[in-house]
């Protein structure tokens, strides 16, 4: 019976690669998803990491365009622009992904009760997830950031933990109208339990919306640890693209016209934030034959 | 839109805000067990003088003791002093409150209104050259930060070209009066506004196209034709009013992003208002301050979603009283 | 003698899909006279909404329409859009199929009336229509989800009445509804039609309610007309074995011949991209042969008024 069942999901998988290799965008997505992963994984070869660290004493000139040896310059601090880009992959790819596990898994547990528990404790959740809708996430963040710290694990968490609002009711309204379908039913009277009938039967209904939610979360958290990063929060001498950019402006590199210094983390955050975004529509457009043709 | 729906919605903003305003209480209190962990200078301080600023600030006697003292003074509109500038936190607010609302007041209106624009049109022409060109465009915008736009406008067409001033809200040298100083603020708007408008713009977009391709599915449109309408006339009437529903609650949800774009625009432009105030409150770990902008924002944006709700209850006509 | 109210000639409608084109009316003629109804009927599938559809041009954008659509002497298919939107509603209006999706649901309906009779610059009046059909005047200013199902068709028919129509096309207006509601819609039909002097195209698939509304029936499989002739003489004994079975199905209370014929017919209707060689029943026919799958058929006039499409009669 179990095996039957895993090769009926082996074939959907099989289905669900097959379709993304034909969607357009999707394909330019993974592509610029490759682009920067590989960024971030061959940083070490480009660069070592103690650069990052100033040291002072240094010798390189400051605010340098980009010549041979500093391929794209070098910031206030003499530190090469290029290395600052390359390990700024990592940091920024790793709170992104980070902040959304979390996200997800906050969200889903939270929406999984929330659909499937009958009375207070679902309008209970329907409450606190309004609260969290209403928060603004921003201003919320920086205060939690302020308060519990500033190192990517910690900004991971604190933007997981403002992110779960709008997947957690996505996913409860899809736990609701599996609900309603039959063998939920039937399986509660044969005597199922409750983690049996969530595992086997509502989990796999679900976990479609989830995979395609969480990947259009990513976008949202890494947007948003740049945003903070920028604002000040984050470590500058692990910077993020984000804060690189708040060493551009913080510098008056916009005025100086440093432009090596602050185009290309902002084109890397636009870069991932729409590679994500596009393979994320195209796993909608998969699990939902209805959206096709958006 | 009946009155029972909307004295509902009423005592749920105030329930939320209530809500808030305790959130915003614990928020502070709890991580922290010495009150003055975040003072600047607390080090030099003597005993008499961390007792009164204890006292001063409302943090002495029991937890319930400093909720009470907290909630009366809010209510009452005192949010202590800043940690930074120590002055009153509630004149800083009101001084920094009048730029901030003029800046978000016209990007809001605008982001929204050339968004919704936007949407309806490559929606309804679907792989028109309109689409084809407005939907990479928006959604490059939506992945691009807010602030880094602002960077490449105050790089470019602030500190390159000298079109526009690069920072601030007026010219501090020269004196304007009357409509010169208008145009001078005016010209000072102009790229905060681009930046805000044209960084949210992209959301507003492809919520409300894909919105519109759910609509031009369904039968009334055809209905609608039959009767002899205009293709115009069918999206205007019937097509648009539709599509607009799903839109306006995530409209209301995508006001709390345009609030922490604020922050970072006025950052950029170093625009003194609440979202500059932040900034300064961040990097000098100004607490009371950090708490009253907090929760400023959450009133914001909880009026916002109410003035939401109305406005899809008067769109929706199959809104009811029980949800 | 009066020229025909509607000449349908050679009516092709291909639909255009990722698959590739989609024949959906294949090389259809009719015609209909003033104050005469026509059923039109057919499984789902056989092109009757596709052909309806296709004579106002309310097709979706890249359908390919050939043939020609004459109705008041004017070919609708060559109209320039000014002239088709003034005809649209005024000249033929559409009864749509399934009154729970084709009002709009935030428009109150006096209002969707009102549109109406205001993009022809008719002179009824919403609260007039709405008593013919026998809807209360209070009703006018509901939403569309506020009434019932019938209801909703009633307020389907008055706003088809608006500009006064000497056409009216009913697409299977009383499939959604139950039993005792039909028997109210389908009378409410025949009074505007005797009243009115209505000329109207009845869709249904079931042949039992076209029995007391239709003058002339036409049959349609797969895209094609099978049988064309006077309602009662068809519904009493049909010639093509399809319309047979059609007839068959869908036993008429009350006639004793019709608990006795054969009834249900196996198989499904064919896709319209991959349609049987030669006569496309020939699958499911009972009295096919070999031939049946070789020649194309046209339909054969058996007698001056009634033609099938059978090699076999």
């Amino acid at each position: 019976m179990s095996s039957l069942s895993a090769k009926r999901r082996r074939q959907s998988a099989a289905r669900v690669l097959r379709q993304l290799r034909h969607d357009r965008a999707a394909m330019i997505g993974f592509l610029l998803l490759a682009l920067f992963v590989t960024m971030a994984l061959t940083a070490p070869l480009f660069a070592d990491k103690s650069e990052l660290r100033a040291v002072a004493g240094r010798n390189n000139p400051d605010l340098h365009p980009p010549n041979s040896e500093f391929w794209l310059g070098t910031d206030e601090l003499g530190r090469d622009v290029f290395a600052l880009v390359m390990w700024g992959a990592r940091v920024s790819l790793y709170i992104g992904l980070l902040a959304t596990v979390v996200a997800v898994v906050i969200g889903s547990v939270l929406g999984l009760v929330a659909g499937y528990a009958r009375g207070w404790i679902s309008r209970v959740m329907l409450a606190i997830d309004d609260f969290f809708l209403v928060l603004p996430f921003i201003p919320l963040a920086i205060v939690l950031a302020l308060l519990l710290g500033r190192s990517p694990t910690i900004m991971a968490l604190v933007i997981g933990g403002t992110f779960w609002a709008g997947g957690s009711r996505l996913i409860r309204a899809q736990v609701l109208s599996l609900r309603e379908r039959g063998y939920v039913e039937r399986a509660t009277a044969l005597g199922a339990s409750s983690t049996h009938i969530i595992s086997r039967h509502v989990l796999p209904g679900v976990a479609p919306l989830i995979i395609a939610n969480a990947s259009l979360i990513v976008p949202g958290a890494i947007l948003a640890e740049s945003t903070l990063a920028f604002l000040g929060l984050g470590d500058r001498f692990s910077p993020s693209w984000g804060k690189v950019l708040d060493g551009a402006q913080s510098s008056g590199a916009l005025t100086l016209n440093a432009w090596w210094y602050y185009l290309p983390p902002g084109l890397c955050i636009i870069g991932v934030v729409l590679a994500f975004t596009l393979i994320g529509n195209a796993l909608e457009r998969v699990f939902d034959p209805r959206l096709l043709g958006r | 839109m009946n009155r029972r729906l909307f004295i509902r919605k009423l005592i749920d903003a105030v329930v939320l805000l209530a809500m808030v305003l305790v959130f915003n209480f614990f928020l502070f209190r709890v991580v922290d067990r010495d009150p003055l962990a975040r003072y600047r200078g607390r080090s030099k301080l003597s005993p008499e003088q961390r007792a009164a600023i204890i006292k001063r600030f409302g943090l002495d006697g029991s937890k319930w003791d400093q909720f009470v003292t907290y909630m009366s003074r809010t209510v009452r509109g005192d949010f202590g002093r800043s940690f930074d500038s120590t002055k009153p936190v509630k004149d800083e607010i009101l001084a920094a409150l009048p730029n901030t609302l003029t800046l978000v007041g016209i990007s809001t209106v605008l982001t929204i209104g050339i968004g919704l624009w936007i949407g309806i049109r490559a929606g309804w022409r679907r792989g028109s050259s309109f689409d084809k060109i407005t939907t990479p465009v928006t959604m490059a915008l939506y992945g691009t930060p807010e602030f880094f736009l602002g960077m490449l406008f105050l790089a470019f067409l602030g500190a390159r070209l000298g079109w526009f001033p690069t920072g601030g809200v007026s010219d501090p040298a020269a004196e304007y009066t009357g409509f010169a100083a208008v145009v001078d603020r005016a010209r000072h708007l102009v790229l905060p506004v681009a930046t805000l408008t044209l960084g949210y713009l992209g959301s507003y977009s492809l919520v409300m196209r894909t919105s519109m391709l759910d609509t031009l599915r369904e039968d009334y449109l055809t209905t609608a034709r039959a009767k002899g309408l205009r293709d115009r006339d069918v999206m205007r009437s019937h097509a648009v009013p539709n599509a607009l529903l799903p839109s306006v609650s995530l409209i209301a949800i995508g006001f709390g992003f345009i609030i922490g774009g604020a922050i970072t625009t006025e950052t950029v432009f170093s625009y003194p208002g609440l979202g500059l105030e932040t900034y300064e409150a961040i990097n000098n770990n100004d607490l009371p301050m950090m708490q009253a902008l907090f929760m400023f924002s959450s009133i914001a944006v909880i009026v916002f979603n109410i003035f939401a709700d109305v406005v899809l209850a008067f769109l929706d006509p199959r809104i009811k009283v029980s949800v | 003698m009066n020229a025909p109210l509607l000449v349908v000639d050679d009516l092709n409608v291909t639909y255009r899909s990722s698959r590739g084109p989609i024949p959906a009316v294949r090389g259809v003629s009719l015609s209909l006279e003033a104050g005469e109804t026509l059923g039109l009927a057919g499984e789902s599938g056989s092109g009757k909404s596709s052909l309806i559809m296709a004579l106002l041009r309310l097709v979706p954008p890249g359908t390919t329409v050939t043939g020609s659509v004459t109705m008041a002497g004017e070919d609708v298919l060559a109209m320039k859009p000014g002239r088709l939107r003034a005809v649209r509603w005024a000249e033929a209006a559409v009864v749509f199929q399934g009154a729970q999706h084709v009002l709009n649901p935030v428009r109150r309906v006096g209002q969707q009336i009102q549109e109406a009779i205001d993009c022809h610059t008719g002179s009824n009046r919403v609260d007039d229509l709405l008593e013919q059909v026998g809807i209360p005047r209070s009703r006018r200013d509901a939403y569309p989800h506020e009434l019932s199902g019938g209801q909703k068709q009633r307020v389907m028919i008055a706003m088809a009445l608006a500009c006064d129509p000497e056409l009216l096309i009913a697409d299977e207006p009383t499939t959604a509804l139950d039993v005792m509601v039909q028997a109210q819609v389908l009378q409410l039909l025949a009074d505007l039609r005797s009243e009115r002097g209505l000329a109207m195209i009845f869709i249904t698939h079931d042949l039992s309610v076209l029995s007391t509304v239709a003058d002339r029936l036409a049959v349609m499989y797969a895209g094609r007309l099978v049988e064309r002739g006077p309602a009662k003489e068809m519904l009493r004994g049909a010639h093509h074995p399809y319309t047979k079975a059609l007839a068959a199905a869908f036993p008429t209370i009350g006639d004793r011949s019709s608990r006795l014929a054969p009834s249900g017919l196996a198989g499904d209707p064919p896709d319209p991209t991959a349609v049987p060689s030669g006569c496309p029943f020939h699958p499911r026919c009972p009295i096919a042969t070999e031939e049946c799958a070789v020649a194309a058929v046209a339909l054969r006039p058996l007698s001056p008024d009634w033609e099938a499409a059978c090699i076999k009669l």
